[in-house]
């Protein structure tokens, strides 16, 4: 059973170098939407501490938003990735960069790579992603991060949890 | 008495008969013992789960960090003097940065270089980084203390697992003096749009080092001039700036330059101001890893400085200069493991120009030296690396080399 939330209860709080909310980046990648659902879908793994929001018009799912961190080079960057019900990616945002270098990996251009990938592509650096001179660590752990999430929510939604 | 293990065993055995015919487990007891291992199943894959991660910093707002790097080096010459051929634990490093809050942390790194730093060793202890850093804002941010100079290529980015070959290439070692850091304040800045801007003011080089006597100022002119902010002297101030481009992923564009004060207002130094710039290009189109990188230098008003060393080995040069061109290619990876082959061709001049002194006074410029190094990295994990390469050199050729070395960073 999907145990759901108020928005406001799971909105991430603000440390490190905080860019966008979850809620401002759950609504720029599902513009459409009339609510973000928390939930607490008990197929995801023990590991996955993030948050995944169901994004949804009436009662029509239209994707999930989901936040996470992954580690930089010593730091942790938080980050939100918007998938479709298509299992796509929408789009990537970084929602907090706590580093002294690498933070280029905030840049929409690097960010766009992401765009349309499913749990089915490489999703590797130097070989669908291309890399950011001098910021090869975050480069690799936000890649490595956006995978992780695709492999999970779709396993989450063939196992019908999502 | 005692009863052997095998007595027991024995018994146990004869009685499981008798245990497979007892009463059946009531129904309720039955499941809460299934219930009790599917918990205790469901706890063992979380704390395997726990192992596996990479442990995470302090989720709260402040927090302290460690990391470092290393290069442990051997090199043996292929011409020439062979008892030249040495083994070297290059450098050691560690690095504490501490996050005081969400906009303001601490940077610092402590290198030892050459294992051993005493009065018969040559090996070095440096405070290579200590500065505090602000952010203003989501692009703009604030850093003051000692910090790397935003020039070139390697020089903000010097692990070894950040670059090709088992020594730092030589345009930036004897061109741009990497690792050059300056005590100054440094305004920084990341736009949306793929630019990067870092601009400041800062100490600067002193030319009452120029050590005539040595090959040093020949070697690398202006790393034999540098203060490292150690009693820096700090009459003749500087400035620099740096701009980069990374707007389309995988393509780095940018340049850099400095230019300062360096005879620090000391007697029988006249007034010079030595100045440096870069162009850089760094591009990363799939498996391949291409940059270049162009740099010149110069010290204003040297023919003053040089006439008091006329007939001593090393003057000050006017011009000094330097390119490199390097391809790499990610040729195999399996897993953590990943093997680059490389190639770079450098050329560069560390006094290509002398100011003029009169017939007969003025040195003689110095050839370009042209060197070509190949070699592998062979990545272990990302950050952990086994290098190999092979350089030869046009002109010095006593200096051909085989080169191997490790290093890690984390």
């Amino acid at each position: 059973m999907k145990a759901l939330l108020p928005l406001f209860l799971i909105a991430a709080p603000l440390f490190g170098t905080d860019y966008l909310t979850a809620e401002e980046a759950a609504r720029s990648m599902f513009p459409q939407a009339d609510r973000f659902d928390a939930t607490t879908a008990p197929g995801l793994p023990p590991s996955f501490r993030g948050k995944v929001l169901v994004a949804r018009k009436g009662g029509l799912t239209l994707g999930h938003v989901v936040i996470d961190n992954v580690i930089g080079r010593t730091e942790r960057i938080t980050l939100a990735v918007g998938v479709g019900v298509d299992g796509a990616v929408r789009r990537v945002e970084i929602l907090s960069y706590r580093e002294s270098h690498g933070q280029e990996v905030r840049m929409p251009a690097w960010r766009r790579q992401f765009e349309g990938k499913t749990a089915a592509a490489p999703l590797k650096v130097g070989r669908d992603i291309a890399p950011i001179s001098g910021a090869t660590l975050s480069c690799n752990s936000v890649t490595e991060g956006v995978h992780r999430i695709l492999g999970m929510l779709l396993e989450a939604r063939r196992a019908g949890l999502l | 008495m005692k009863i052997p293990h095998l007595t027991l065993l024995t018994l146990f055995l004869a009685a499981l008969p008798a245990l497979a015919q007892a009463p059946p487990i009531d129904p309720e007891l039955a499941h809460r013992l299934e219930t009790l291992t599917l918990e205790l199943e469901k706890v063992k894959g979380q704390v395997t789960d726990l192992q596996r991660q990479k442990p995470a910093p302090s989720e709260g707002p402040s927090a302290t960090v460690i990391g470092g790097y290393g290069e442990v080096n051997f090199k043996a010459f292929t011409q020439g003097d062979r008892s030249r051929n040495e083994a070297d634990v290059r450098r050691f490093v560690l690095l504490v940065t501490h996050r005081f809050d969400d906009k303001t942390r601490l940077v610092t790194e402590l290198e030892v270089e050459h294992a051993v730093s005493s009065a018969g060793d040559k090996g070095e202890v440096e405070v290579e980084q200590a500065y505090l850093e602000h952010q203003l804002n989501g692009s703009w941010g604030l850093r003051g203390g000692l910090f790397l100079v935003p020039a070139g290529l390697l020089n903000e980015h010097h692990e070894p697992t950040a670059f090709y070959g088992v020594e730092r290439n030589f345009v930036e070692t004897a061109i741009i003096p990497s690792t050059w850091r300056e005590g100054g304040l440094q305004v920084y800045a990341t736009f949306e749009n793929g630019l990067t801007l870092q601009a400041g003011i800062a100490t600067g080089f002193n030319l009452g080092k120029w050590d005539a006597a040595s090959t040093e100022g020949r070697e690398a002119p202006l790393a034999s001039v540098h203060q490292e902010l150690s009693i820096a002297k700090s009459h003749d101030g500087s400035y620099f700036g740096a701009l980069n481009w990374r707007g389309m992923p995988g393509l780095l564009v940018g340049g850099s330059f400095f230019k300062g004060g360096a005879s620090q207002a000391q007697a029988g130094i006249p007034a010079m101001t030595v100045s440096l710039w870069d162009l850089h290009a760094r591009w990363t189109p799939g498996a391949w890893d291409l940059s270049a990188l162009y740099t010149a230098g110069s010290i204003s008003n040297t023919a003053a400085f040089n006439t008091t060393l006329v007939g001593q080995s090393t003057l000050v040069p006017q011009r000094f200069l330097g390119w490199y061109g390097q391809a790499a290619y990610h040729l195999w990876s399996s897993g953590s493991y990943a093997l680059t082959p490389f190639v770079r061709f450098e050329s560069f001049n560390t006094a290509a120009s002398f100011a003029s002194l009169g017939e007969g006074l003025t040195p003689a410029e110095a050839p370009n030296q042209g060197v070509w190094t190949v070699g592998a990295n062979f990545n272990l994990a990302a950050q952990v690396v086994i290098k190999a390469d092979l350089q030869r050199f046009h002109q010095e050729r006593d200096q051909n080399r085989v080169n191997l070395g490790i290093g890690w960073s984390f």
